[in-house]
């Protein structure tokens, strides 16, 4: 049973289209997060739902509600912004508490619901000050708050984390996973970052170009891409694509010369194969399987610690790429011949349109 | 009604009471003759008005002495300002100081600024002769000579602030790496000057001028405090000359007539203004 | 960028400084001591000590209608100022905020250009008609046609820096826009409201051309107050000198406290630098 639903979504700026149609269903208590290149309509198709731009075509249900025509505050959403949108006249406690004083709410239930708010996100201390005087991360705590207090329907937060170091994005994550888990809110999560992805959702909508490529858990979109674009976009260093053509039912030949796949080519298709760079691996002397092994020279080994990421070229000009573990370092001298071994059952094959 | 129309609605609707309606109520006075000495005799005379002004000796002559004022003052103005703006921003001592006390004559009432310098500059009373002729300089400022000088001079007090204020922020603004760049390659501060700072501050540079060019237009204050336009009409300039024929002669059609020539003028000055630094801006 | 490294152009450029930070006092100082000389000595140009005596100050304060000019000066700014910050706040945060206006945003900073010379005339004879010459309605009415433009003008940049995430936000957070503007924008923007409020207050302070011409001895502002100290008599100088300072004083101080917030004012959003 769907509780927000998006249905046949478009928008346009004036002449200009910008999303094309996006489909979508969230359940209730999910954690979604919208993943794309910048651009791509992300904040976009948040702020519709948020009722912040107006809807060119198609439709957006809350829990059963059409609140395609309605304004934001009569949606019961709430969002975190990027920058905060902090009110800075206003103590942090007034900041929190502003939204259920436009429901009305008597200031002493009001007070109780921001002192459990802040409690909940380590704020007490801070509640007299202004968010002039509150660090990034304070300041973002904040913004929650003033989200969760209210107990909306839906939170929506748009790149909330990528004002934030390094290491305070990481802490955030886990206290915004923390909360989710805790108040088991429906959460849509816009960010262009694939690691918080991965790592916060229940499922992902990967967007390109004002249309949604795939829909998974982050299992699906990391393992069974469901298309190029989403095999390229996710995971770091991104994939290998091999360029080839299909030879018979398993077969393609390609610049690394035939390979068997476990998917079903017709001959003569124009195919790529993609492989991730964990799955290339050092041949071990003696034994290939079904694995294809192939010779290649060593251009650049970049050390990531406990592992490498090693640039290799084939004789016929295809590049690869491949993570290799720190024992297996001393095979790879830049400008030496190693054979390297694809795994088969991690290749993807993609037909070229 | 969209919400935003609702937003501007009392600024249009004031405005339109207080802009609109008196403009077109000026436009239909500049077709009528419309004596307030004559009220019972209005009536429609065509361009008659704008023929009268436009053969009118002292209209012209309002027209010119505004234009020298305008082109002097501004001038004088930006030259100065700019460079009390590059020395305030290189001298590190008394910077907040004399920048505030720099910046005061702006907001003085300028009848006050008129008066002051009047009394300052006067041939007997005035200090500042006083002092000249010791070092043997005599000058009447008031003269037939210096008058509109003088003038310009009193406004140059007034008004080289608000450059000074434009263009201190300006300064502040630029960026610091092409200064350095500028060091390291060895350019002396001439050519740092305007290769560098003036064009990067071109944009304030038309603003400020634009601003204070329409202001300076509208100079009344010191010609009624000092000369009333003399000696003789040396000093009268064109909004001297409306208010002399709106009430003192009451010749209200005229004054409309001369006003929207007035207007027609500025226009034309400030599309060639913007005209010429697109055409510029392009060249570059 | 270069600075004075040369000890001796240093000096120059120090003392190019120093003198036009005397040009800018001296004017003032002179005033000061004319406005306590004794009005036997008044007008000499070669006095500089004397025994200072109030009687110009106590003259003009207590024996003239110096103080009634003050109030009419500051009841007409204050009701222009409070006027146009009412309808210029709503319109320069649409002119921020909405697509379309954005040649309605110039045809403000036109007005604020428009020559007096033009207004003056319909505004005596419609005040006139209506035997509201000599009132201070009349004054405000033709004060809010440079007031208005600019306060509008001057509020627009600083409505332009505040993020509209903020106002997104209380619309999400349950309130119309209507709301969000009065009660977050508003008080975000509170310093330009101040900075617009003031020097819309010391234009209006400062006018001599319509006050001149609109009003008479029920409602003569200062302004043309000191104008009347136009004849030159040795004994009016000292008081003349009272009246100016009188006026001065104040927009002095006033401006003073809202220098830093003028340029974002005076650019209107137009100017980037
Ligand atoms: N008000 C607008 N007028 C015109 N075009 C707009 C407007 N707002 C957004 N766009 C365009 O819509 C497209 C999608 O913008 P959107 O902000 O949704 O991207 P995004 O996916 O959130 O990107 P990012 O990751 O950079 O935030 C962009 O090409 C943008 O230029
Ligand atoms: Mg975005």
């Amino acid at each position: 049973m769907s509780y927000v639903r998006l249905e046949k979504l478009r928008k346009s700026f004036g002449s200009l289209d910008i999303l094309h149609g996006i489909d979508l269903e969230i359940a209730r208590s999910e954690f979604l997060v919208l993943l794309g290149p910048s651009g791509c309509g992300k904040s976009t198709s948040l702020r519709m739902l948020a009722g912040l731009e107006t809807v060119s075509s198609g439709r957006i249900f809350i829990d059963g509600r059409d609140v395609t025509g309605l304004e934001p505050r009569e949606r019961d959403i709430a969002m975190v912004f990027q920058n905060y949108a902090l009110y800075p006249t206003m103590t942090v406690g007034q900041n929190i508490g502003f939204g259920l004083k436009a429901k009305k709410m008597p200031a002493d239930q009001i007070k109780k619901k921001v002192d459990e708010a802040a409690k909940l996100l380590n704020l007490s201390h801070l509640l007299d000050r202004k968010p002039g005087a509150l660090s990034g991360g304070q300041q973002q705590r904040v913004a929650i708050g003033r989200a969760i207090v209210r107990q909306p329907k839906v939170f929506l937060f748009d790149e909330p984390l990528s004002n934030l170091d390094a290491k305070l994005r990481v802490e955030m994550r886990a206290e915004i996973l923390r909360l989710h888990n805790e108040l088991q809110a429906t959460t849509i999560y816009v960010t262009h970052d694939q690691e918080e992805a991965m790592t916060m959702a229940d499922r992902i909508v990967v967007m390109k170009d004002g249309l949604i490529e795939q829909v998974g858990t982050p299992e699906d979109i990391y393992f069974r891409p469901a298309t190029r674009m989403v095999a390229g976009f996710i995971g770091s260093p991104a994939m290998n694509f091999i360029a080839g053509t299909g030879a018979g039912p398993c077969r393609i030949d390609s610049a690394l010369g035939a390979l068997k796949v476990d998917a079903a080519v017709r001959e003569g298709q124009a195919v790529e194969i993609g492989i991730r760079p964990d799955n290339v691996t050092l041949a071990q002397s003696g034994y290939d399987g079904d694995n294809p092994v192939v010779p290649m020279t060593v251009k650049l080994v970049e050390l990531l610690g406990p592992r490498a990421i090693v640039s290799l070229e084939h004789a016929s000009g295809q590049a690869i790429t491949a993570v290799v573990p720190y024992a297996d370092i001393s095979s790879f001298r830049t400008g030496s011949q190693v054979d390297i071994m694809l795994a088969v059952e991690a290749m993807h094959v993609f037909p070229v349109s | 009604m969209q919400l935003k129309y609702k937003f501007i609605l009392p600024l249009a609707l004031l405005l339109s009471a207080v802009m609109l309606y008196p403009l077109a109520f000026s436009g239909w006075l500049a077709f009528h003759e419309y004596r307030l000495t004559r009220l019972d005799d209005v009536h429609f005379v065509g361009f008659e008005n704008f023929v009268l002004i436009a053969t009118d000796p002292s209209f012209l002559n309002a027209m010119g002495n505004t234009l020298i004022f305008v082109l002097g003052a501004v001038s004088l103005e930006l030259v100065i300002g700019l460079s009390l703006a590059l020395l305030l921003q290189k001298l590190n001592i008394l910077r907040n100081f004399s920048r505030s006390i720099l910046l005061a004559p702006m907001f003085v009432t300028p009848i006050a600024v008129g008066l002051m310098f009047r009394f300052l500059l006067n041939a007997e009373l005035g200090v500042i002769p006083h002092y000249l002729s010791k070092i043997g300089i005599t000058v009447d400022w008031f003269g037939p000579d210096l008058a509109l000088f003088s003038l310009i001079l009193i406004d140059v007090w007034q008004w080289t602030p608000f450059m000074l204020l434009m263009f201190l922020a300006g300064l502040e603004a630029l960026p610091k790496t092409p200064y350095e760049a500028a060091r390291v390659d060895g350019a002396g501060p001439w050519l740092t000057f305007s290769r560098i700072t003036l064009p990067m501050l071109r944009s304030v540079i038309v603003v400020a001028l634009i601003i204070r060019a329409l202001d300076a237009f509208k100079v009344f204050e010191y010609v009624f405090a000092i000369t009333r336009g003399g000696p003789g009409n040396s000093t009268e300039t064109i909004m001297y000359y409306i208010y002399q024929t709106g009430f003192r002669f009451f010749r209200m059609g005229e004054a409309a007539a001369a006003a929207i020539m007035l207007i027609t003028v500025i226009l034309v000055l400030v599309v060639l203004l913007v005209k010429f630094s697109q055409a510029e801006e392009a060249r570059k | 960028m270069f600075s004075f490294r040369n000890p001796i152009s240093r000096a120059f450029a120090t003392l190019a400084l120093l003198l036009a930070v005397f040009a800018v006092l001296f004017p003032f100082v002179w005033v000061f001591m004319e406005s306590i000389k004794p009005a036997s000595l008044g007008g000499r140009p070669d006095l500089w000590v004397f025994s200072p005596t109030w009687e110009n100050w106590n003259e003009v304060t207590l024996n003239s209608d110096v103080p009634f000019n003050i109030l009419n000066s500051f009841a007409i700014a204050l009701v222009t100022v409070l006027i146009s910050l009412l309808c210029g706040a709503p319109a320069a945060y649409a002119f921020s905020r909405f697509r379309g206006f954005e040649s309605a945003r110039y045809s403000i900073l036109a007005a604020e250009m428009m020559p007096p010379a033009i207004l003056i005339l319909p505004f005596f004879l419609v005040l006139y008609h209506l035997k509201l010459i000599d009132s201070q309605i009349g004054v405000i009415a033709a004060h809010l046609t440079f007031v208005l433009p600019v306060v509008t003008w001057f509020l627009i940049g600083f409505f332009d820096e505040v993020p509209r995430d903020l106002e997104n936000q209380a619309m999400i957070d349950g309130y119309t826009r209507f709301q969000a503007f009065y009660k977050v924008i508003l008080p975000a923007v509170r310093p330009g409201l101040g900075a617009a409020g003031v020097f819309g207050f010391v234009l209006s302070w400062n006018d001599l051309f319509y006050a001149l011409l609109l009003t008479g001895n029920e409602s003569r502002t200062l302004p043309v107050a000191i104008a009347g100290y136009w004849t030159f008599r040795g004994v009016e100088l000292g008081k003349m000198a009272v009246a100016i300072l009188i006026a001065v004083i104040p927009v002095l101080a006033l401006s003073h406290s809202i220098q830093k917030h003028l340029i974002r004012g005076i650019g209107g959003g137009a100017v980037k630098y």
